[in-house]
C-alpha cells in the first residue's frame, strides 16, 4: 500500500520531470531556430566553427583578462612614465610611415595607370615586388648598407645617415610597405570609369584640375584603406623596428616579456589593443563610403596622359624607388649569401632550420585550410548574429600584433595545457591564430562565387547538409582553399615575434636565425636564410596581385 | 487525389514584421502544373521554399504525396522530401559533367539507363560528357530539368525557370518544359512573375500578393474573370471602370452605359463593383456606343495600343486603353467608336 | 575527377593528423615521474643567457661525446624569468648564466636543486652555491673598452661614476639595463652607494649614453668601428675585439683602481641545475662532464674569459683576477638583491631604452 503510494509519487514526479524537460527542450529549440531564422546549420559543423573561433580569440581575451589583474600600482606606474612615451613614439612613426607610403604608393599608381610610361605593364608588378621582402629582412639589408659599419662607411669613410633612428625605421618601413597602397590605388584607378574624366573635361577642367577634383576624391576610399593597412602594420611590426633599435608598443611588449615581466606586458598589450581597435573602427567607418567607385558596365579604358618633358624625371623617380626597395636589398643579400655559401653557410644546421620552418608552417597551413572552411561556410550560408560573431572573433589574432598572441599563448599553455607548451605544435597553433583569416578570405571569395542554390539543388537531390559540403562545396572551392593555404604558409615562414617567444629549445627556424645572426652582425649567415624566405614569398605574389 | 496540400500555412521571417506568406491553403492535383504568379515580394518564392523544405512554416501543415512533411510537430528536411527542383540560375554543379549532374543523388542500380532516359526526354542525347559551361542557356535549362526529374519525384518545383532565357528561346522552352513535365507525369509548381509564362504553361494559376492568395483558377478563368482589381491589372492589361450591379444580375451599370457581364460572382443588385475590360475586348465599330478621342497611340507591330479619352455625359474624364488592329490608320484627335465583346468583361470586387 | 578530389582531401586530413601527432611527440618529455628514480632519457634541455657562439660549440661537444641530444634555447636574459614562469611545468634541465646573481636568485626562489658533481673540488668554495645547485666556471671584470684612434689612455675616464658626467655625453655605448651583466653591475653599485645615488647615476647614464644596445656584442663592434670613443663591456669583449681582423685598435681601462676607490666589479658565468629537471640523469651527467678540466677550459676559452679554476691555464692575453682591484661585494650576495635591482632599473627606464 505504502509502497504503491510511493511508486505513484515517483511516477508522477517522473512525468513532471519529463514534461519539464520537454518544455525546456522545445523552448530551447524554438530559441535556437529563431536565432537562425528557421534555418539552423548542422550542429557538428556549428560546434566545430564555434570552437575554432573561440580558440582564435582566446589568447587575446586572456591577455585582456590578465591585464585587469596587473594591479593598480603597475597601471599607474606604466601610465605615468612608459605609456605616454610609447604612445608618442608609436603613433608618430605610424603617421610618418603612412604619409610617406601614401605619397609614394599613390603617385606611382597614378603614373603607372594613367601616364605614358615606357614599360607600364612591367612596372605594374615590378613596383609591387617589395611585397616579397619582409620588412625585417629589408632592415637587415639597410643595416648592412647604411649601418655604422656598413658599405657606405667603407666607401666614403662615414655614414651620412644614422639608420638606428626614427628616420631609419621610418625609411625602411616605408620602402617595404608602400606596395600595399600602390596595389590598392592601382586597382581603384583601373576600376574608375573614364567617363568621369571625360565628363570633367567636357566641363572644361584641365588635366591638373581633373587630378585634384576628380581622381583624388574618387580614390579617397582606396587611399584610406591603404593608409589603415600601413598604420596597422607599423603598430604590429616587431622585427624591423627592433633591428633598427627603435621602440614601439610592440617591441616594448617583447622586451617586457623578454624580461618575463608578463603582467606589465599585458598592460602595454591592453593599450595597444585599444589603439588597434580605434584604428579598425575608423577603417570600418571609411569602408562604408567606399562603394562609390563601383561603376557601371560601360567601362572604357582611360586615356593616357602624355608626359612629354616630364617623362625623364618621372622615370628616374620610379626607378629610384624600385632600386631602393628591390634592387639594392636583393643585391646586398646575394652578395652576403655568396660569401656565406663560400664559407659553408648551407650546412646541415641551415637545412635543419629550413626543415623546421617548413614543418611548422606547413602544419599551420594545413590546419588553416581545414579550420577555415566551417567558419566561412556558416558565415556565407547561415547568416546570423552567431556566425557574424564567430567570423569576427576569428579575426582577432590577425588584427593584433604577434607579440600579444604569443603572450596570451604562454599564459594559457604553460598553465593549463603544459603538454603542448614548448612544442613545435604550439608554434603552429600560434601561426593558425595569426593567419587563419588569410585562408578564410581566400576560401570565402571562392565560396561567394558559388550560388547558394547549388547547395539547395544538392539538398533537393537527397543530400544532407554535411554531405553537400563534402560532395559539392569542397570540390568546388578546393583551388581557393589551397591558395589560402599557400598564403598562410608564406606568412608563417616569415613570422618573427611569436616564433621568437614561443620556439621550443633546440628548435630554431629560418626567421629566428635571421634575427639572431643579424643581432650578432653575422650577415653571411643571415643572408642565405633571408634570400630563401624571399624566394618562397614570390609564390603567393601572383595571388596578391590579383587580389588588389 | 492531391499530390501537394497546403493547409493554413503562414511564414514570417525573423526580423520582419510582415508575414511573407499568410494563411495559405492550396491543393494541387496529381499530374497538374500550377503556377504561383505575382510581383516580387508577393510570397510566391517563399511558398515554393516552404514546400521544398528550405524554410520552415510558423503555422500550418504541408502534405506531399499524402505524407505530412511540415506541421507544428513534424519537420522533414529538404533532402528527405523526394522533390525535384529547378532553380532560377539552374544551380548545375560546375565540377561535374552533364551525366554526373543528372546522376547526382540517383541511387538506384539502373543509373546509366535512367540518365540516358531523361536525357532523351529533354532531347539532349549525346551531351552526357559535356561540362556545364560548354552548354547554351536553353541546354542548361534542359539539364536542370533532367536532373530534377531523374529521381522520378512526385513533385517538381521550378523557381522562375525562364527568367534567364532570352525572348525567343523562352517561348520555345515554355512548350518544351510543359511537354517534358507532362510526359514525366510529375506534379509541378512553377514560380513566375511573368503572366505569359504562367498562362502558357499552367493548368492552374495561383495569383498572390503580399503573402495572400488573390485568386486560384485556370489560365482562362484568371484572364477572363479576374476576381479583383489586382488580378485584373497584374494578369494582362485592363481598364477598370466603377459601376453598380444591374437589376437582372447579369449587367453592370457604369458611366459607359449598362454592360452585359456573364460572370458576376453572385453579387446582389445595386452592389458597387468594378468591371475589368481587356483592351482586346473593345472593338472598333461605327455603331458602338462607346465614343472617344485618340489622345495617344503606340504602334507595336502586332497592334496599335491607343489611349482613348471618352466623351462622358457627366463631364468626368475617363480614359480607356484599347488594342486596334494594326491595319487601321489612326491619328491623334481621331474620333472613334467602340463596342464591347462581353466575354472579356469581368466583374471585379470593389475593395 | 570528383573522386580524386575527395581522396586529396582525405589525404590532407590524414597528413594533418599525422603531422600533429608527430610534432607533439617530437619533444615530449616525461614529466610526471614524481619521486621515482629518474628515467633514462636521450635529451638534455639547456637554457642559456650567454651568447650562442660561446655556448653552442660546447654543447655540440657534449652531444657528440655522450650521444645525448642537446636542445638549447639561447634566449638571452629572458631565460631566468622563463624558468621562474615554468616552475609548475619545468622544461629546462640546465641553466647557463652570465651572471652568478641570477643563478643565486633562482636558487633562493627554489628553482634549483643541489647535486654534487664529480670534480667540484676544483672550484673554490665561494664560487659554489651553498647547496651546490650552481657553480661558477669563468670570471670577467667590467671594463671600459676604448678606441685608440679617438682617445688616448690618459684622456679616458677611469671611474664608473664618470658615465653620469655630462662631459661624456654621446661619447660612449652601453647595453640596456635588462642585460644580465648590467644587472649584476648595478647591484654592486647599489651595495656601494645605496639606491638614491644609484638611481641618480642611472638617470645620468641614460641621458649621456650615445647608444644603448641589446647586447655587448654591439657595444664592442661600435667602439671598434669608431662610432663611439668607448663603451662599458666585460673584459673578454676587449680581448675578442683585439682578435678581429679590422677595427681592432682598442684599449682597456679597469675601473676605479685608485687607492681609495672601490675597484672594478667582477662577475662570473656558471651553470645551474634546475629543480624538477625532466632529464635529471642527463643533467647530472652534464654537470660531471663540464667539470672535466678540458671542458672547463672550453667554457672560458670560447669567450676568452678567465677560468675560475686556477689549475686551468688562462688564454694568453686575458688579465688574471689577481691583476686588478676587485669590488668587495661577494658574488653570491647578488642573488638576494637581484629582483630589487631590476625594479630599480625599471624605475629608471633603462631596461627598455634602446637607441
Amino acid at each position: 500500500m505504502n509502497n504503491g503510494f510511493l511508486e505513484e509519487k515517483k511516477h508522477k514526479r517522473e512525468i513532471q520531470v519529463r514534461g519539464f524537460l520537454r518544455t525546456f527542450f522545445s523552448i530551447g529549440i524554438n530559441f535556437w531556430n529563431r536565432i537562425w531564422r528557421g534555418n539552423a546549420p548542422d550542429f557538428p559543423l556549428f560546434i566545430f566553427a564555434s570552437v575554432t573561433s573561440a580558440l582564435m580569440g582566446l589568447p587575446i581575451i586572456y591577455v585582456i583578462w590578465r591585464s585587469a589583474f596587473a594591479g593598480k600600482d603597475r597601471w599607474v606606474r606604466l601610465l605615468d612614465t612608459r605609456i605616454p612615451t610609447l604612445l608618442w613614439s608609436t603613433l608618430s612613426l605610424g603617421v610618418i610611415v603612412t604619409i610617406f607610403a601614401l605619397i609614394i604608393g599613390v603617385s606611382l599608381a597614378w603614373l603607372v595607370q594613367r601616364c605614358n610610361i615606357p614599360g607600364r605593364k612591367a612596372m605594374q608588378w615590378l613596383l609591387a615586388l617589395p611585397l616579397v621582402i619582409p620588412p625585417y629582412v629589408g632592415a637587415v639589408t639597410y643595416i648592412i648598407i647604411l649601418g655604422p659599419r656598413g658599405w657606405i662607411r667603407d666607401w666614403f669613410g662615414s655614414s651620412p645617415f644614422n639608420i638606428y633612428s626614427f628616420w631609419g625605421a621610418a625609411f625602411v618601413l616605408t620602402m617595404f610597405t608602400y606596395p600595399y597602397v600602390f596595389l590598392i590605388t592601382s586597382a581603384a584607378l583601373k576600376k574608375m570609369n573614364r567617363s568621369f574624366e571625360e565628363a570633367a573635361r567636357a566641363q572644361g577642367l584641365t588635366s591638373y584640375e581633373i587630378l585634384w577634383k576628380v581622381n583624388l576624391p574618387l580614390l579617397r576610399p582606396a587611399i584610406g584603406a591603404g593608409a589603415i593597412l600601413i598604420f596597422l602594420y607599423v603598430l604590429s611590426d616587431f622585427g624591423a623596428i627592433a633591428m633598427l633599435r627603435y621602440n614601439t608598443f610592440t617591441s616594448a611588449i617583447y622586451y617586457q616579456m623578454g624580461s618575463y615581466d608578463n603582467l606589465s606586458a599585458t598592460v602595454l598589450s591592453m593599450v595597444l589593443i585599444l589603439v588597434t581597435l580605434i584604428v579598425l573602427w575608423i577603417e570600418a567607418r571609411t569602408r562604408k563610403k567606399q562603394k562609390y567607385y563601383q561603376t557601371t558596365k560601360s567601362y572604357k579604358k582611360p586615356q593616357l596622359y602624355q608626359l612629354g618633358f616630364w617623362k625623364v624625371p618621372v622615370l628616374l623617380y620610379m626607378l629610384a624607388v624600385f632600386f631602393l626597395s628591390v634592387v639594392l636589398p636583393i643585391t646586398v643579400l646575394i652578395y652576403w649569401s655568396k660569401l656565406g655559401i663560400e664559407a659553408g653557410a648551407l650546412d646541415q644546421r641551415f637545412w635543419a632550420y629550413g626543415w623546421n620552418s617548413i614543418k611548422v608552417s606547413g602544419l599551420a597551413a594545413l590546419a588553416c585550410m581545414v579550420l577555415a572552411l566551417p567558419i566561412v561556410y556558416l558565415k556565407s550560408r547561415y547568416k546570423s548574429y552567431f556566425t557574424i560573431f564567430i567570423d569576427k572573433l576569428s579575426y582577432s589574432g590577425y588584427a593584433l600584433p604577434g607579440v600579444i598572441i604569443a603572450l596570451g599563448m604562454i599564459f594559457i599553455f604553460n598553465q593549463y595545457i603544459p603538454w603542448l607548451y614548448n612544442t613545435p605544435t604550439l608554434l603552429a597553433i600560434a601561426y593558425v591564430i595569426r593567419f587563419l583569416p588569410q585562408s578564410m578570405q581566400s576560401a570565402d571569395s571562392s565560396l561567394n562565387l558559388i550560388s547558394p542554390s547549388i547547395d539547395e539543388a544538392a539538398r533537393s537531390l537527397g543530400f544532407a547538409p554535411l554531405k553537400v559540403l563534402f560532395k559539392v562545396i569542397i570540390p568546388l572551392i578546393t583551388p581557393g582553399v589551397l591558395a589560402g593555404g599557400a598564403l598562410v604558409f608564406v606568412s608563417a615562414i616569415k613570422e618573427l615575434p611569436a616564433t621568437l617567444l614561443l620556439r621550443p629549445p633546440g628548435f630554431d627556424t629560418l626567421a629566428v636565425r635571421i634575427w639572431v645572426e643579424t643581432s650578432e652582425s653575422v650577415y653571411h649567415l643571415a643572408a642565405p636564410a633571408a634570400l630563401l624566405i624571399i624566394l618562397v614569398s614570390i609564390v603567393p605574389l601572383k595571388w596578391m596581385l590579383s587580389k588588389y | 487525389m492531391y499530390d501537394i496540400q497546403l493547409i493554413g500555412v503562414s511564414k514570417t521571417y525573423t526580423g520582419s514584421n510582415e508575414a511573407a506568406v499568410k494563411e495559405l491553403s492550396l491543393n494541387v492535383e496529381r499530374g497538374s502544373i500550377v503556377t504561383l504568379l505575382g510581383p516580387s515580394g508577393c510570397g510566391k518564392t517563399t511558398t515554393l521554399r516552404l514546400i521544398a523544405g528550405f524554410e520552415r512554416a510558423n503555422k500550418g501543415q504541408i502534405i506531399l504525396a499524402g505524407k505530412t512533411v511540415s506541421d507544428k510537430n513534424t519537420w522533414i528536411p529538404a533532402e528527405k522530401r523526394g522533390i525535384g527542383m529547378v532553380f532560377q540560375d539552374y544551380a548545375l554543379f560546375p565540377h561535374l559533367n552533364v551525366f554526373d549532374n543528372i546522376a547526382f543523388g540517383y541511387r538506384e542500380s539502373d543509373k546509366v539507363k535512367r540518365v540516358l532516359e531523361v536525357l532523351d526526354l529533354v532531347g539532349l542525347n549525346g551531351y552526357e560528357k559535356r561540362y556545364i559551361h560548354e552548354l547554351s542557356g536553353g541546354q542548361q535549362q534542359r539539364v536542370a530539368l533532367a536532373r530534377a526529374l531523374a529521381r522520378r519525384p512526385a513533385v517538381v518545383l521550378l523557381d522562375e525557370p525562364f527568367s534567364n532565357l532570352d525572348a525567343d528561346l523562352r517561348v520555345a522552352m515554355r512548350l518544351e518544359v510543359k511537354r517534358i513535365i507532362k510526359e514525366a507525369g510529375a506534379t509541378a509548381i512553377f514560380v513566375s512573375h511573368d503572366q505569359k509564362d504562367a498562362l502558357a504553361i499552367s493548368d492552374q494559376i495561383v495569383v498572390m500578393r503580399k503573402g495572400i492568395v488573390q485568386q486560384i483558377g485556370t489560365p482562362r478563368e484568371i484572364y477572363q474573370y479576374p476576381e479583383n482589381k489586382f488580378v485584373a491589372s497584374f494578369v494582362g492589361q485592363s481598364n477598370l471602370i466603377e459601376g453598380v450591379i444591374g437589376n437582372d444580375l447579369n449587367t453592370v451599370v457604369t458611366s459607359l452605359g449598362t454592360i452585359p457581364c456573364q460572370h458576376t460572382h453572385c453579387l446582389c443588385e445595386g452592389e458597387e463593383v468594378c468591371i475589368s475590360i481587356r483592351p482586346d475586348s473593345l472593338e472598333m465599330d461605327e455603331n458602338g456606343h462607346i465614343e472617344g478621342t485618340v489622345i495617344q497611340f503606340t504602334y507595336t507591330g502586332e497592334a496599335i495600343d491607343a489611349v482613348i479619352a471618352l466623351d462622358q455625359s457627366d463631364g468626368t474624364s475617363q480614359k480607356l486603353l484599347v488594342h486596334i488592329h494594326p491595319e487601321e490608320n489612326i491619328k491623334i484627335g481621331d474620333h472613334l467608336r467602340f463596342k464591347i465583346l462581353p466575354n472579356f468583361v469581368a466583374v471585379v470586387k470593389n475593395e | 575527377m570528383f573522386k580524386k578530389k575527395k581522396i586529396t582531401i582525405m589525404m590532407l586530413i590524414a597528413m594533418l593528423v599525422v603531422a600533429f601527432t608527430a610534432c607533439s611527440t617530437d619533444t615530449t618529455q616525461p614529466q610526471d615521474q614524481g619521486d621515482v628514480a629518474p628515467n633514462e632519457t636521450k635529451e638534455l634541455v639547456v637554457y642559456s643567457t650567454r651568447n650562442e657562439t660561446f655556448v653552442q660549440p660546447l654543447l655540440d661537444k657534449f652531444e657528440s661525446e655522450t650521444g645525448i641530444k642537446v636542445l638549447a634555447l639561447h634566449g638571452g636574459d629572458a631565460v631566468i624569468n622563463k624558468i621562474k614562469e615554468e616552475g609548475r611545468n619545468v622544461q629546462a634541465d640546465i641553466v647557463i648564466s652570465n651572471d652568478i646573481g641570477a643563478l643565486e636568485h633562482l636558487r633562493l626562489e627554489g628553482f634549483l636543486q643541489g647535486y654534487e658533481p664529480n670534480g667540484i673540488e676544483a672550484i673554490e668554495e665561494r664560487y659554489i652555491a651553498e647547496d651546490m645547485s650552481w657553480f661558477a666556471l669563468s670570471a670577467r671584470a667590467r671594463v671600459f673598452m676604448y678606441n685608440k684612434d679617438l682617445i688616448t689612455e690618459e684622456e679616458m675616464p677611469k671611474s664608473i661614476l664618470d658615465l653620469a658626467d655630462e662631459k661624456w655625453k654621446g661619447e660612449f655605448a652601453i647595453t640596456r639595463g635588462g642585460n644580465g651583466s648590467m644587472i649584476a653591475h648595478i647591484s654592486a653599485l647599489r651595495n656601494e652607494w645605496g639606491d638614491d645615488k644609484t638611481l641618480e647615476w642611472l638617470d645620468g647614464v641614460k641621458e649621456n649614453a650615445g647608444a644603448i644596445t641589446q647586447g655587448h656584442g654591439d657595444v664592442r663592434r661600435a667602439v671598434g668601428a669608431g662610432e663611439f670613443k668607448f663603451g662599458l663591456v666585460n673584459n673578454y669583449y676587449y680581448h675578442q675585439q683585439l682578435r678581429e681582423p679590422n677595427d681592432n685598435n682598442v684599449g682597456v681601462i679597469y675601473l676605479d683602481q685608485a687607492e681609495n676607490e672601490m675597484g672594478t666589479v667582477v662577475n662570473a658565468a656558471g651553470v645551474g641545475f634546475v629543480k624538477g629537471a625532466p632529464n635529471e640523469l642527463n643533467g647530472q651527467r652534464f654537470l660531471d662532464w663540464i667539470l672535466q678540466p678540458e671542458n672547463q677550459r672550453e667554457f672560458s676559452y670560447a669567450s676568452l674569459e678567465v677560468p675560475i679554476n686556477p689549475a686551468i691555464e688562462a688564454v694568453g692575453e686575458a688579465a688574471k683576477i689577481s691583476d686588478f682591484k676587485v669590488q668587495s661585494m661577494p658574488l653570491r650576495e647578488l642573488g638576494k638583491v637581484w629582483a630589487d635591482t631590476r625594479n630599480l632599473i625599471e624605475r629608471s627606464g633603462l631596461d627598455l631604452e634602446i637607441r
